[in-house]
């Protein structure tokens, strides 16, 4: 197993440098202008000298190759620096995002918090009412409380966050008040008063996010319950005479979960990811919503550099979920 | 008559159904049945093996899981060391699950992948007994020994053991409680030939060592004719014929199983050659939708007009041999009060 | 002790109560929303909107602009003119004197070296500043003594209050950037998110693209001011989000440039939370004739270059009947509502340049069919769309993808299908169309269509340089890489000598005259600009927000130290 974990860690490091070669020239075929959003009374000759002011003057091959150096070499030397008061990297040679003229990273970890907080929580929320609703869903096929499930689960599914967030938003902050519309990140968790404040404004993204997330996992859980249901082991273990709880819990959720675990596992670098339009709605303003208004602003170190990061975090969780897999099921060995 | 009986009944089955619901449309409203149990009746004696033969999708193997109660009954009863067990609910049948086991079929699918051989073996025990860990260990151990299994492989899982030492499991998982009653659901047909008779001969060998009493589904006739002491044939839900087992490889009754046997190949090369085929034409019906009258009436060589209208009993035609067949029920009507009175002492005596 | 001295704060709590109204800090929290969230508070290194207004609640320029449009001293003691002397007879020298006695959020004293490392930061070569346009044409900077500063120009200045003026170019501290000149100014983050200033709140936290803590600056020139003590400072989202938080819910006090469907905002507001403002400054949303051949069939490098003229709208009849057949009010109704005015003006605003042109106010679609006869243009085949000399009157008209210029752009298809002129529509996405990339076909300045329309607007109150876009000499071309203003290649030598006279009047009036005669050369004398609607703005504060006067001639936040919370 760990010959095999580092042997996918190596194969893991071309093709992240693949990986950031293609978002690179994504990022440089795509239309747009880091100074669009200037406003047009500023004069030609200004805007050029802005435009040096941020490198673009560079050949793209030179911007690639720096930016590559910037993230693989002066950025970790950066957080060695941070952690253990040392002075290795170049201060002036980390990647600066163009719209705040800081170092991209400072941001990403300053937005980290609220999104692990809300979507990290979602996240937990959502596979915490989805495993149950899938086992008993799956359990009891057909029942009334699958029909319901089934139900819901399309609905989380289908209807989009956006909508489910501003219908929460119009219903229980603007007709009951009951809940803030608009999140509030500078708020402190100090005492108990200001911890209910923070779940308040926690709990309609959190809502919101969770129905979507546990509606997907739900399903799979149904899925790879009825999967194990109608195997013969299971009959088996009926046949010992173990009780319903046991079989049920024992036997086929075990089983279930091995599909099911490496499904939520690669589901996490998602919540790194933010989620962008939830984000935008309840006004979170993780990193979701930093990624997007760095594209919309076209500043590509910063959308260069999140992208990329979540792509590590695809191939780190993928590598994860294999892992997993393996651990769980005894059938399966990697050698 | 007063006679005490010779042996105990350890295995009562009256008037036995299942029937599997068919739903269709949006609202899965039910549409029919699928009768894959219908109208069974035998009992098994204590110590005795009986074997229940008959083509895949005869409803050999749900009978076999109806009596385990696995499958809950349409209608019948079923009795155990006379006790009623076909109404009995989960709890009161899982007080009841060490006397009755099963060997399954495919030993891969019915083993946990996720469970040690131990666990897989000691996990009854938990359930059942209050033995302490090492007790626990040591009976493991004793049932690996019993089956022919090296201790060394406790730890080890499923997918890691060939066919034949998976249903060797399998047959240790269903002895751990000390059953009386095993049903044993065709366990050598996932296996190859040579292993086969590994299994079968351990399954008498522990027969004969724990006074087991073995309800052996098969399709496979000569591996019946090697194990069984009396054997029942089932066709499309309902038994065609019960009869002990030399009589019935010597003289079948029924027309069915006169066709079933026909078709087992003769060791005698000389036998063989004079071994007339009886070659059945048609397809069997659905059980969702058997013939008016005897199951066995559209493809039975020897149909009558009565076949197609009236369904016949299951009655004992012979002493010890019963057969649902108007063949007998005409012919025999002469004979009627003394043979059924036979038959019933016979019954009685278990013979 | 410490029960003494809580006593004694009661006392005086209760003693100095009366007064309470006039107290810094009195009044609490204020929360302001921009659903465009700051990323920077450097002005210097961002003209975002959002942006520059952020930072204006902490930097300060030395003089502003109120919500007339008139000019008003902040850290200068009074506005230099010639009038007072501060303005030199030759117009080549401005003399700015600070407020005495003034000081930095840190404390220590504002001096004339402030002013001047400002002007050195941004005109630094390297530095990339975004308000560079503000400091051109200054010959020096210099400090004649700690409060004393004199620009001197490189020619006459009629107009010298750019530099210092307004929130785009305020004063930073020297001690705080005076090791982030030139390519510095990028590593200087800890400076650049929370600049030292002199206005009336400071910077506690700030996170970019999110939100900035502010609370009063406890050296602020007025003693009174600012009555709230703390400020949270929200961005993101969108503008219905951020109107819903002050109309509906009341959780914020002031949003800012509600660009919503005139419905949607008074349905927020008949919650009866807060109230909707409005101001009009000189945003026009203006359709703009292209004066050259945008044909593809010419070489690229020809296209809507001054070689070709245009073989349709070079004749005025066509473009004034294109004007005529236009019913502003109604696209002021379907897309602005309160926030928008019909004009014909290209400078609508300050009045005093205001032309008192309304000629196009009222729509006239006969008057364009008979304008076109007269033209030669007549439908000889009948089908609707009329011809001259074998060529259909067939326009493209462009412009950026947004749902209110993609209605605007119907809703006048509509009425020229009706004057006989066929209209092909064509929008491209914001980016793309103001990106300014000279390698893509689709940028305004490229002008590959017939008309095309968008928004502009000049800085400041003075029309100069807004209208010296026209000139000759800025048409975008190949030989320039498409830069220059002059967007639908307008070419009058009788404007350029105008333009030029009013680069030598000093006199006001005289100025004033002269832009509007330019303004009306360029749309009731040509129709080269058509201009459509005069966009206001609309921002919204709570009921209990007291203060509030919407400026469009300098920051909205322009006055937060006289906002107070209504009892």
């Amino acid at each position: 197993m760990l010959t095999y974990t580092i042997r996918r860690l190596l194969i893991a490091i071309p093709t992240l440098l693949f990986i950031s070669l293609v978002i690179f020239l994504i990022l440089e075929m795509a239309p747009g202008d880091p100074l669009a959003d200037q406003p047009l009374t500023v004069p030609p000759e200004v805007r050029e000298k802005m435009r040096a002011a941020l490198g673009l003057d560079q050949p793209a091959w030179v911007r690639y190759l720096l930016w590559l150096k910037q993230f693989f070499w002066t950025e970790p030397l950066h957080l060695v620096d941070s952690l253990f008061g040392t002075a290795f990297a170049d201060p002036t040679g980390r990647i600066v995002s163009w719209q705040f003229r800081a170092p991209a990273m400072d941001i990403i970890w300053q937005r980290l918090p609220q999104t692990l907080w809300v979507v990290g929580l979602a996240y937990v929320v959502g596979v915490v009412i989805a495993v149950p609703i899938g086992i008993i869903s799956a359990y009891r096929q057909y029942s009334w409380f699958d029909n319901l499930g089934t139900f819901v689960s399309m609905v989380g599914f289908s209807v989009p966050t956006f909508f489910t967030g501003v219908v929460l938003i119009i219903v229980f902050a603007v007709n009951l008040h009951w809940f803030p519309s608009i999140y509030d990140t500078t708020l402190k968790v100090t005492d108990w008063e200001s911890f209910l404040k923070q779940a308040r404004q926690m709990v309609m993204p959190v809502t919101v996010l969770a129905l979507f997330n546990a509606s997907q996992i739900s399903r799979f859980m149904r899925a790879s319950m009825l999967d194990n249901l109608q195997q013969d082991y299971v009959r088996t273990a009926r046949a010992k005479g173990m009780s319903e709880k046991v079989v049920v819990l024992r036997h086929v959720l075990r089983n279930s979960l091995i599909p099911v675990v490496t499904v939520i596992a690669l589901g996490i670098p998602t919540i790194f990811g933010g989620a962008i339009i939830t984000e935008q709605v309840f006004k979170v303003n993780g990193l979701g919503q930093l990624l997007i208004t760095a594209i919309y602003a076209n500043d590509l170190p910063m959308v260069q550099t999140l992208t990329f990061i979540f792509a590590a975090l695809t191939v780190l969780f993928n590598l994860i979920a294999d892992v997993l897999y393996g651990v769980l099921d005894p059938r399966i060995r990697y050698d | 008559m007063l006679d005490a009986p010779a042996r105990r009944k350890l295995v009562e089955v009256r008037g036995l159904r299942k029937y599997f619901p068919i739903t269709a449309g949006l609202l899965r409203r039910k549409i029919g049945d699928v009768k894959a149990v219908d109208n069974v009746s035998f009992d098994i004696f204590e110590g005795e093996t009986l074997g229940l033969v008959g083509e895949s999708g005869c409803g050999k193997s749900t009978c076999g899981r109806v009596i385990l109660r696995l499958y809950d009954p349409t209608a019948g009863s079923i009795r155990i060391e006379g006790r009623e067990i076909a109404d009995a609910p989960q709890s009161d049948l899982r007080e009841l699950r060490p006397t009755m086991q099963m060997v399954f079929q495919d030993p891969q699918a019915s083993l946990n992948p996720r469970m040690t051989v131990a666990a897989i073996i000691g996990e009854p025990l938990d359930e059942h007994t209050t033995l302490s860990k090492a007790e626990k260990l040591a009976r493991i151990y004793e049932l690996m020994d019993a089956v022919g299994l090296n201790r060394n492989y406790a730890n080890r899982y499923p997918h890691e053991f060939s066919g034949g030492q998976r249903q060797r499991i399998g047959i240790a998982r269903a002895l751990a409680l000390n059953p009386k009653f095993v049903v044993c659901d065709e366990p050598i047909a996932a296996l190859d030939v040579s292993i086969q008779a590994q299994v079968v001969n351990l399954l008498e060998e522990l027969q004969d060592r724990l006074g087991l009493t073995y309800l052996f589904i098969s399709h496979d006739l000569s591996m019946v004719r090697h194990i069984a002491d009396r054997v029942a044939v089932m066709y499309l839900g309902q038994i065609a014929e019960l009869a002990p087992r030399d009589d019935l490889y010597l003289k079948p009754l029924h027309p069915y199983t006169q066709a079933l046997l026909s078709a087992v190949p003769e060791p005698d090369p000389e036998l063989e050659a004079h071994r007339r085929r009886i070659i059945l034409t048609g397809d069997v019906p659905s059980p969702a939708n058997p013939p008016k009258g005897c199951n066995f009436c559209t493809r039975c060589p020897k149909v009558m007009d009565i076949c197609r209208q009236v369904e016949p009993a299951f009655r004992e035609v012979e002493p010890g041999r019963f057969a649902a067949c108007h063949l007998y029920s005409e012919t025999n009507e002469t004979a009627g009060p003394t043979a059924a009175a036979e038959a019933r002492k016979s019954i009685q005596q278990g013979v | 002790m410490r029960l003494k001295s809580a006593l004694l704060g009661a006392a005086a709590g209760i003693a100095l109560a009366p007064a309470a109204f006039a107290e810094r800090g009195a009044d609490g929290h204020l929360n302001i929303i921009y659903w465009q969230a700051p990323s920077i508070l450097n002005p210097y290194l961002s003209s975002g909107t959002k942006d520059v207004e952020s930072s204006s609640m902490i930097l300060e320029p030395l003089a502003g602009f109120n919500e007339k449009g008139e000019l008003f001293a902040r850290l200068a003691e009074d506005v230099p003119t010639l009038a007072n002397g501060g303005v030199s007879e030759d117009l080549t020298t401005i003399t700015w004197k600070l407020k005495p006695g003034l000081v930095w959020s840190d404390g220590t004293p504002v001096t004339s070296a402030d002013v001047v490392f400002s002007y050195e930061y941004c005109t630094h070569p390297e530095g990339g500043c975004s308000q560079a346009a503000r400091y051109e044409g200054i010959q020096s900077v210099e400090a004649l003594d700690d409060m004393t500063v004199k620009v001197t120009f490189t020619a006459p200045k009629p107009n010298p209050y750019n530099a210092f003026v307004g929130s785009t170019s305020p004063i930073i501290q020297k001690a705080q950037f005076a090791n982030c000149l030139g390519a510095a100014a990028q590593q200087c983050t800890d400076a650049n998110f929370g600049p030292i200033g002199t206005g009336p709140f400071k910077v506690t936290e700030f996170k970019p693209n999110d939100v900035i803590s502010m609370e009063a600056n406890p050296n602020y020139r007025d003693p009174a001011k600012p009555a709230f003590a703390t400020v949270t400072f929200k961005g993101g989202g969108d503008a219905a989000a951020a109107g819903r938080a002050v109309l509906e819910t009341g959780e914020f006090d002031y949003a800012w440039n509600l660009q919503l469907a005139p419905d949607v905002l008074a349905g927020m507001e008949a919650a009866g939370k807060g109230k909707v403002i409005n101001a009009f400054g000189t945003l026009v949303e203006r359709i703009e004739m292209n004066m050259t051949d945008p044909s593809p069939s010419l070489a690229e490098g020809e296209r809507s270059t001054v070689k070709h003229p245009h073989p349709i709208l070079s004749d005025i009849r066509v473009r004034k009947a294109l004007s005529m057949a236009i019913d502003r009010n109604l696209l002021v109704e379907v897309g602005y509502g309160s926030a928008g005015r019909p004009t014909c003006n290209l400078v609508p605003a300050p009045e005093m340049f205001a032309s008192d042109n309304t000629e196009c106010l009222s729509q006239d679609v006969e008057g364009a069919k008979a304008l076109l006869e007269e033209a030669g243009w007549t439908d000889s085949d009948g089908d609707g769309i009329r011809d001259k000399d074998g060529k259909k009157l067939s326009l493209l008209y462009q412009t950026s993808t947004n749902a209110v210029r993609q209605d605007f752009q119907a809703l006048v298809k509509q009425w020229w299908t009706e004057i006989g002129v066929e209209t092909e529509l064509k929008n491209v996405d914001a980016s793309v169309f103001f990106g300014g990339d000279p390698g893509s076909p689709d940028t305004f300045q490229k002008f590959y269509a017939d008309v095309e329309m968008y928004a502009n607007n000049f800085d400041g109150t003075d029309p100069e340089p807004y209208l010296s876009q026209y000139l000759c000499d800025k048409i975008p071309g190949p030989d320039n890489g498409w830069q220059g203003e002059n967007i639908n290649r307008f070419c009058d030598p009788a404007y350029d000598t105008l333009v030029a006279e009013l680069a030598r009047t000093g006199e006001i009036e005289k100025r004033a005259e002269i832009a509007k005669k330019l303004n009306e050369m360029l749309t009731k004398d040509s129709y080269v600009v058509v201009p459509l609607v005069d966009r206001g703005r609309n921002s919204a504060h709570s009921n209990t927000l007291g203060g509030v006067v919407l400026n469009t001639w300098d920051s909205e936040l322009w006055n937060t130290s006289d906002w107070f919370r209504v009892k």
